[in-house]
């Protein structure tokens, strides 16, 4: 396709805001990244913008050399990979048959789960239930409480909508089930939304803690950022030094940084893969009905 | 005798092409009723004495009817504070942080270079990552009165210095911005996924009728993810008297206590730090109440305009 | 006959019972346990209890619960008492919302430990705290060790006047430290200053390093900070704040208006708020403090950097953390010879250099209602304040944790692994005590002083005895609960935080203005009615 001058000049104006946009998230991630790495040394002297001076990779060592660390590391991975496919099961469970105009109940299941999205009574009460489920302290209790977020139904059913009901129709005359439907022509179909719901959910899993710092006292199953989050509380809680008149012997900011890279790189490898999903034209254009 | 019979026919029929459905939904509702209903039940110690120690049947009402906790918190000036503070923050936040994932969606499908497109979409969501006590302490980095690197520069420049945080007027921009650049690019990729649906081939047309970029994202692309964005909207009005905690107490101070003060941090002060249950719950309750309130109301009027809404 | 002797027997209990009155009817209330030898103090069969202990989850820590020192409480409790010791680890950092967890589901442990008494309070309210005082009365005999070290005043510190209940009693605070006033001991030297003894010398001082910047500090004189502080204004400007408090001020005062942990309440405190005022306007404060949060280390950073003059902190705060102290990070980026020294500057009305130090009081240890256990739990807080386990706790292995010098000093040592201290003197276990205690406090002032390595003791001891000296400490007045403080601990102190910060920076004519603004502020939320009820309270049970 040939592009005239003006669009093409359109396409650099455009490329330039996008480059701004760009660095002003990049810059600051390269900043955090050479916080990680320098001595402290310089960061007390607030020496490093945005390359490391004094090359020191204390708190990588730090943590990865620690058992109880790369432990930690391994499992959130297997959790969140646990957790994403039971959430995406009941997410896509959930959101399929409300698409179905004729469903009766339809509005008051839809009434009712939008309700618990704004209706919560907090801590107490869950840790209770949990108690009585017998689910504290194992394992299964970072996975089943969240397992579904309205939100992401709401999101995967409007997605389903924008499906042709034409495609169901004939499939139904041609003796297929709702569930043959789904397998065969929704969820291929989906690829784009399921590949960001199911990102949501990972992301969520992996950067939470505050439900194993609850529901789970047993040390074995404390997600990473649980770990990283008590680090960084250990050194700075001046409130607690106040109290106790001391400070626990802590390490020193350079850690704080590198928590931060725990958090982002993860994600930052699996983010690409999931790109591919989002290519143009993978889904059938959206009729209005 | 011959109506019943239709009738019962239509059932049989109508229970035999959907029962998979319900049977889909059961593990869902289930979900529902324990984890997140029963749980509920809790919700009436916003009118009552609250005790650790017995359960919500068992606790004596509060006084005033059980409507002594909202009277309190509605005396407070520091909650009223709260609430005109939550309210501000939330609709300057809709106002330019709701359509800026909108435009930059946009503006990267535009993108012809296809690998600096990739490059702009992997970075742009990194800020998203980052904890609010991170980003407080950057943007004290920043934007400092007297270290800041941007006000350094600016006195370099022979500018006075711009106090981002130190003044209630200029913090409350700040910390829109910082909203917006956090979530900019996490927000976006729900856009872009909808994008992806828009079929090729209404481009195709629109080129041949002669139709310039401009044109084209005006018939093509937005109407193409309008139910998206009407969702999000219904979905984010939803949401206007919630309150994030982290993000105004990492940015908060003493300067601009005035505009920082929102409901979240007054009921981390008031009631969680106080051991007032009571009182928490009753302002979450009023909370739920009114952001229910927002969305009944943001979907019906979504409905009228011929758009689909959330149920 | 024998009907008579009964009746007169029934008569005489009655008459004990109206005489003695609840005291009576407390010990009887508790049953004398048959499976207890109070001679031996141990029981025949093996109890259990479990107790709190802090998680603080430090890099490189032990499990807080299963360690070389639990096991040598495990084994010791088991011998001693035949109880059997278990623990519960609770995160430090969200305490408070965890045991709320345990109490609501009924597994709170036997032992419960908190900072803050109101929530005790709280708790005890929707009647979820057992009253000790029975127990302690009636088992005196057997707790010599708990009664020895915490004696009547920290047993009873909590009692409730009018119901005699005692809802949890307090650890001793055994190194009683606060404050201290820092300058930069070469600072003086370079300019030729002698240290400070009075406000104005400490005053013309700040003065002279903001004019001598360039001398001090070449090239980076615009990064010069004569004097820092934080947000937390009270804790930070302590000495000269209450340096404005009158001498004269009562026992009753103390008690009125101390409720504030920062006795910002006290007398004339607004004066001294005032001196800050205009030093701030004179640029004598680092203009940014009210900026950075608590956990923030870039005051801290400026310190070492050797921007900053004179501060007020913590007892001992530049020279703690070893490699990462301030101190040696000065030393390190300035040179050897810069150093901090605590001074002692600021005199009261009557000359007197008065520290006002907290009570002897630190963490508050009580009973969950769900405690089956009271006498097992209080034979275990005997056995910690037993001396020598305590000291053991505290000092732990010689040659691992601690060494022995020559004249007797304890030395500490960093250990790893398993016999590593995960709070500093095993802090987290040794509930009944705060602060190291050898027996000898010439001792154990010495040995305190060899706790900061690559800093010269001779630093700290300074430190040491300006920090407690002419110390006066809020008495004691029992008055039970004081109803208007449920609930408001974090409430007051926010507002106090604000109110002293936005007084500070505030334009000097609009002092008076944002001070009583501010002021009236925080008496309205609640303020007033503490002040009125502790009065009310304080004439009801002392008189005028």
């Amino acid at each position: 396709m040939i592009k005239s001058r003006r669009t093409r000049i359109g396409d650099y104006v455009i490329a330039f805001i996008c480059l701004v946009i760009v660095l002003t998230c990049l810059l600051p991630m390269l900043h955090v990244l050479a916080r990680s790495l320098s001595a402290s040394e310089a960061l007390i002297r607030n020496q490093v913008t945005l390359w490391p001076k004094g090359f020191n990779f204390t708190a990588y060592r730090l943590v990865l050399s620690d058992a109880k660390y790369t432990w930690s590391l391994l499992w959130t991975g297997i959790l969140t990979v646990i957790y994403t496919a039971v959430a995406m099961v009941m997410t896509i469970l959930c959101a399929y048959p409300l698409t179905y105009e004729k469903l009766k109940g339809r509005r008051f299941i839809n009434a009712m789960i939008l309700f618990t999205m704004y209706f919560n009574a907090g801590t107490i009460p869950m840790y209770l239930l949990l108690k009585d489920l017998g689910l504290l302290n194992r394992p299964a209790v970072l996975v089943i409480p969240n397992a579904l977020s309205v939100f992401n139904v709401i999101i995967m059913r409007s997605f389903f909508y924008t499906i042709p009901t034409s495609l169901r129709e004939s499939a139904e005359i041609d003796g297929a089930g709702p569930v043959t439907v789904l397998l065969r022509i929704y969820l291929p179909l989906s690829k784009p939304v399921l590949a960001t719901l199911s990102l949501f959910y990972a992301v969520a899993r992996w950067n939470g803690y505050s439900d194993a710092l609850m529901f789970m006292n047993d040390r074995t199953y404390h997600p990473i950022q649980l770990l990283l989050y008590n680090i960084l509380r250990s050194v700075t809680a001046i409130d607690v030094a106040t109290l106790e008149g001391f400070r626990t012997p802590g390490l020193n900011e350079t850690l704080q940084a590198a928590t931060v890279m725990f958090a982002t790189v993860p994600i930052l490898l699996v983010y690409p893969w999931l790109q591919r999903y989002f290519i143009a034209g993978a889904t059938l254009g959206a009729v209005r009905e | 005798m011959v109506l019943s019979s239709v009738k019962a026919r239509r059932a049989v029929n109508y229970l035999r092409s959907y029962w998979t459905l319900y049977l889909m939904l059961l593990l869902p509702i289930a979900y529902f009723v324990i984890f997140r209903y029963i749980p509920m039940t809790y919700i009436l110690i916003a009118f009552k004495k609250y005790s650790l120690f017995q359960s919500v049947w068992e606790m004596p009402w509060a006084d005033n009817y059980g409507f002594e906790y909202f009277i309190r918190a509605f005396s407070s000036r520091d909650f009223l504070n709260a609430v005109r503070n939550t309210v501000m923050l939330n609709v300057l936040d809709l106002l330019i942080g709701f359509p800026a994932p909108i435009i930059f969606a946009l503006l990267l499908n535009e993108l012809p270079f296809r690998r600096f497109k990739r490059f702009t979409q992997s970075v742009t969501y990194m800020p998203h990552f980052l904890s609010w006590i991170i980003i407080a302490g950057l943007a004290l980095q920043v934007f400092a009165p007297s270290t800041g690197l941007v006000n350094v520069v600016l006195r370099r420049l022979g500018f006075d210095p711009i106090p981002f945080l130190n003044h209630p007027t200029w913090w409350v921009f700040t910390y829109v911005f910082l909203g917006v650049w956090r979530n900019l690019g996490w927000n976006t990729i729900i856009y872009l996924a909808a994008l992806t649906g828009v079929n090729p081939e209404l481009y195709e047309a629109a080129e041949i009728d002669g139709a310039n970029r401009w044109q084209k994202i005006r018939y093509v692309t937005l109407p193409g993810i309008q139910p998206t964005i009407v969702t999000l909207l219904i979905l984010n009005l939803g949401q206007i008297l919630s309150s994030d905690f982290d993000r105004p107490y990492a940015l908060t101070n003493a300067l601009v206590y005035d505009v920082s003060n929102v409901i979240a941090t007054y009921v981390y002060t008031y009631g969680v730090r106080g051991l007032q249950f009571s009182l928490t719950t009753a302002i979450g309750l009023f909370q739920s109440v009114v952001c229910v309130i927002f969305l009944f109301t943001a979907n019906a009027l979504a409905k009228r305009y011929g758009e689909r809404g959330i149920w | 006959m024998a009907r008579g002797r009964l009746g007169w027997l029934a008569a005489l209990w009655l008459v004990a019972a109206l005489v003695l009155g609840p005291v009576w009817t407390s010990w009887a209330a508790i049953p004398d346990d048959p499976d207890f030898d109070p001679v031996a103090r141990r029981f025949r069969t093996t109890r259990e209890i479990t107790v709190e202990v802090y998680d603080r989850s430090n890099p490189g820590g032990s499990r807080p619960e299963d360690n070389f020192y639990t096991d040598f409480i495990k084994e010791g409790m088991l011998r001693d008492h035949n109880v059997r010791v278990t623990f519960v680890p609770v995160p430090r950092w969200t305490e408070v919302e965890v045991l709320n967890n345990l109490l609501a589901a009924g597994d709170a442990p036997d032992i419960a430990v908190t900072y803050s008494y109101p929530t005790i309070q709280t708790y005890a309210n929707m009647g979820g705290v057992i009253d000790l005082a029975p127990y302690l009365e009636k088992y005196k005999d057997v707790l010599p060790n708990l009664w020895g070290l915490l004696g009547e005043d920290n047993l009873f510190w909590n009692r409730d006047p009018g119901t005699g209940r005692v809802w949890a009693i307090e650890a001793l605070l055994f190194q009683n430290k606060r404050i201290n006033t820092f300058v930069r001991e070469d600072w003086l030297k370079k300019l030729g200053l002698p240290e400070p003894t009075t406000l104005e010398e400490f005053e013309s001082m700040l003065r002279a390093f903001r004019d001598n910047a360039e001398l001090l500090l070449g090239p980076d004189a615009d990064k010069m900070i004569p004097y820092s502080t934080s947000f937390d204004v009270g804790w930070r400007n302590e000495h000269l704040l209450l340096s404005f408090v009158p001498e004269s001020i009562t026992d009753k005062e103390m008690f009125v208006y101390g409720f504030d942990d920062r006795r910002f309440l006290f007398p004339n405190y607004k004066e001294g708020v005032r001196k800050l005022n205009q030093w701030y306007n004179e640029g004598l404060i680092w203009r940014d403090f009210p900026l950075y949060g608590p956990g923030d280390t870039t005051e801290d950073n400026l310190m070492r950097q050797g921007f900053v003059g004179a501060f007020m902190h913590n007892w001992d705060y530049p020279y703690r953390n070893g490699e990462d102290s301030i101190q040696v990070g000065l030393q390190r980026i300035v040179g050897p010879e810069a150093a901090f020294i605590a001074v002692e500057p600021f005199n009261n009305d009557a000359g007197i250099y008065r520290k006002y130090l907290s009570p002897p009081i630190d963490r508050k240890i009580f009973f969950p209602i769900t405690n089956d256990e009271p006498l097992a739990s209080l034979l275990y807080l005997d056995w910690i304040s037993k001396f020598e386990n305590r000291r053991f706790l505290q000092i732990g292995e010689e040659g691992i944790t601690h060494e022995v010098l020559p004249d007797g000093t304890i030395r500490a040592l960093a250990a790893t692994g398993d016999k590593i201290m995960n709070s500093p003197q095993n802090i987290d276990y040794t509930l009944t005590i705060n602060g190291l205690d050898l027996g000898d406090p010439e001792l154990t002032a010495r040995s305190i002083a060899l706790n900061y390595p690559g800093v010269d003791s001779r630093y700290v001891e300074r430190a040491y005895h300006i920090t407690s000296n002419e110390a006066r400490y809020t008495k004691n007045f029992q008055v039970g609960e004081v109803k208007a403080e449920e609930g408001m601990q974090t409430v007051l102190r926010d507002k106090r935080d604000l109110l002293l910060q936005r007084a500070i920076v505030a334009r000097p004519e609009e002092f008076d203005r944002v001070w009583d603004a501010g002021f009236a502020d925080y008496l309205r939320s609640g303020g007033q009615a503490i002040i009125d009820e502790r009065l009310q309270k304080y004439e009801q049970y002392y008189g005028e």
